[in-house]
This record gives C-alpha cells, sequence and structure tokens, in this order.
C-alpha cells in the first residue's frame, strides 16, 4: 500500500518533468510500472528461500542453528526421514508411498519455491518490458522487444540489486547467528549454548 | 498433498495472468488504432497546411516549447517548420506512449484525457541507441 503511494508520487513527478498527464491511483496499481517494481521483489524472496532450502541440505556450517549437524550432509537415508517402509501411521501418504510418489513428494517444498521463483520472475521480465518501454518511448527511443529486454542492463540490474541484499541478508544471518543469541527466537540457539554447536535450535 | 498443492499453484497462476492482464493489453489494438489515427490526423493537417488543426493535435509541453522557440503562436510558428513529407504508415508501437512509424517520418504521441496527443514529430533514428532527433519536440 505504501509502496503504490510512494511509487504513483514518484511517477507523476516525472509525468511532470515531460509534460504528460497525471495518473491517478488505481491507474498507477494497475501500469506496468507499479507491477515490475512488485515482481521483482518477489522473485528475489522465492529464490532467496528456494536456494536456503536447497543449498542446506548439503551445505552445512559449524556453530550454525541453521545448519544441520556434522556429517549429515545430503539427503539422508529413508530411516531418517521415515519414508516408504520406515513411514509411521501419522506419516502423509506420499512418503509412505514409493517410486515417483514418494520422490515428488519428497522434493515438493523445493518444487513449488522455485517453481514460484521462476513464474515471478518471467512475470518480472513481462511487465518489465512493458515500463521499460513506456520509459523509452518517453526519451523518444525506439522500444525493444522481449527477447532484447532480457539481455538488457535494466532487467539484469533490477534482478541483481534484488539478489544481492537477499544474499547479503542470509550469509550474514548463517554467520551472526554462530555468536549472537536472541532469547526465545527458534532462528538463534538458546542463549547459554556454546559458539561450536551446530543444529541446535531453540523452539 | 496435490489437493493442498494444487490451490496455491492455482492462486499463483491467476494472480500472473491477472498481472498480464493489468497491463492493458486486452484493449491494445484499441490504443494502438487510436494513436495511429491521431498521428495519422497531425500529419494530414501538415500536408494539408491547416496549422489550426495540427496545433490541436499537439500535447500541451509540445506546443509550448514550439511557441516559445519561435516566439509565435502555434499556428504560424508550426508552418515555419520544416516537416518532410511523411510518406505512408507503416506500423505504430504502443506500450503506455505510442510512436507511430511513416514511410519518411516518426511521430511519438502520449495519451492524454482528451485523447491521444503527438509529443514529438519529424523525428529521424539516430545510430547506436541514441534518442531520435525530432523537428518539433516538447521540453
Amino acid at each position: 500500500m505504501g509502496q503504490a503511494f510512494a511509487g504513483r508520487a514518484e511517477f507523476n513527478s516525472q509525468l511532470a518533468v515531460d509534460g504528460l498527464a497525471q495518473v491517478g491511483f488505481w491507474q498507477y496499481v494497475s501500469s506496468s510500472d507499479f507491477a515490475v517494481d512488485v515482481t521483482e521483489n518477489w522473485q528475489s524472496e522465492y529464490l532467496q528461500f528456494f536456494l536456503y532450502i536447497t543449498a542446506t541440505v548439503w551445505l552445512l556450517q559449524r556453530g550454525s542453528p541453521e545448519s544441520k549437524k556434522m556429517g549429515t550432509a545430503g539427503t539422508e537415508g529413508d530411516k531418517d526421514q521415515r519414508v516408504g517402509p520406515h513411514a509411521g501411521p501419522d506419516s502423509p501418504s506420499w512418503a509412505r508411498a514409493t517410486g515417483w510418489r514418494q520422490g515428488l513428494f519428497s522434493r515438493s517444498l523445493g518444487l513449488v519455491m522455485g517453481g514460484i521463483f521462476v513464474l515471478s520472475w518471467l512475470a518480472q521480465s513481462i511487465t518489465g518490458v512493458a515500463a521499460y518501454n513506456e520509459q523509452r518511448l518517453r526519451d523518444l527511443q525506439a522500444p525493444v522487444d522481449w527477447s532484447q529486454y532480457v539481455v538488457s542492463a535494466d532487467f539484469w540490474a533490477r534482478t541483481l540489486q534484488n539478489w544481492q541484499s537477499e544474499f547479503l541478508a542470509i550469509a550474514s544471518m548463517a554467520v551472526l547467528s554462530i555468536y549472537l543469541r536472541q532469547r526465545g527466537s527458534p532462528e538463534s540457539k538458546p542463549v547459554g549454548t556454546s559458539h561450536t554447536a551446530t543444529g541446535i535450535e531453540g523452539g | 498433498m496435490a489437493r493442498r498443492i494444487l490451490p496455491i499453484l492455482a492462486a499463483f497462476g491467476a494472480a500472473a495472468l491477472a498481472l498480464v492482464g493489468v497491463c492493458g493489453c486486452s484493449d491494445l489494438s484499441e490504443l494502438r488504432d487510436g494513436a495511429a489515427a491521431a498521428a495519422a490526423h497531425f500529419r494530414q493537417a501538415v500536408q494539408a497546411q491547416d496549422w489550426a488543426a495540427a496545433c490541436e493535435a499537439l500535447a500541451p509541453a509540445s506546443r509550448d516549447e514550439l511557441e516559445q522557440n519561435n516566439k509565435a503562436p502555434c499556428p504560424q510558428a508550426l508552418g515555419g517548420q520544416e516537416l518532410p513529407d511523411a510518406g505512408r504508415a507503416r506500423h505504430t508501437d504502443v506500450h503506455g506512449e505510442a510512436m507511430a512509424v511513416f514511410a519518411q517520418d516518426t511521430v511519438f504521441l502520449a495519451h492524454f484525457p482528451s485523447g491521444w496527443k503527438v509529443t514529438a514529430a519529424g523525428c529521424q533514428q539516430q545510430p547506436g541507441d541514441r534518442p531520435y532527433r525530432c523537428a518539433l519536440k516538447g521540453r
């Protein structure tokens, strides 16, 4: 909501500079200029969680409460994961199943998060080319098509400026949580736990 | 599992479709026709030396700029402008603003509450990615 108000004000001041008609609030919310700002943030958030969910299967960080215990890297055994014959009575039915259903269910979180990332990145490219072309026409430049846009500086600047902030946040969280504590938070080790303890979350 | 995930996927699919829908693609051909007609109307008025009608078709900022640069009212100033024959209309691109390409001229337009208005005309493509050079433009 705040983004819509601030975004419209910025967009309108740009239009005023160019001597063009101002847009109303709903007109702005339905514009490609607003949509590209929204979707570029969505894709980076979903990418962040997708990578976090899948990379922590193999990558461990000694001393981090976000990491699994040392020596458990990888997809682990069927017994640890309670799948197939090791499934309990309360296990989801697709965990008890074997074959493709177990395989699909075992990756469903990553698949859905990754799928949403791809869709919102695609939406960013579609809304982005519309907003970019509007700006180009205002600057008396010929519009570009989608295939030119996805290799353009505008598309990658929008994409990478979001990625860098997400990766910085994740990396600093992984490292800071080794030495710092937040009492009661499930993302933190219990306050009195040693710095070298790995894979013990408060909760 | 599938029963729980499908509604989520459907919701995101609908959201993606809505985003594509709201960019205005539904009435794009109508917008394009309007922009093409406004550009053709302007060029015909210039061709017929109907300067009053041509001035009516200009966006306010471009009209102001023309009057300022020539220190004369718009019809008189436009009469003194060298706008080459446009030739046949080729195509019109609409992305919020519009660009109407003729055989020997390119006209840029913007949408106002009163309809499409010409923001720049007599424009020639420049090498590289530089903006078109226009005989008539705002700012």
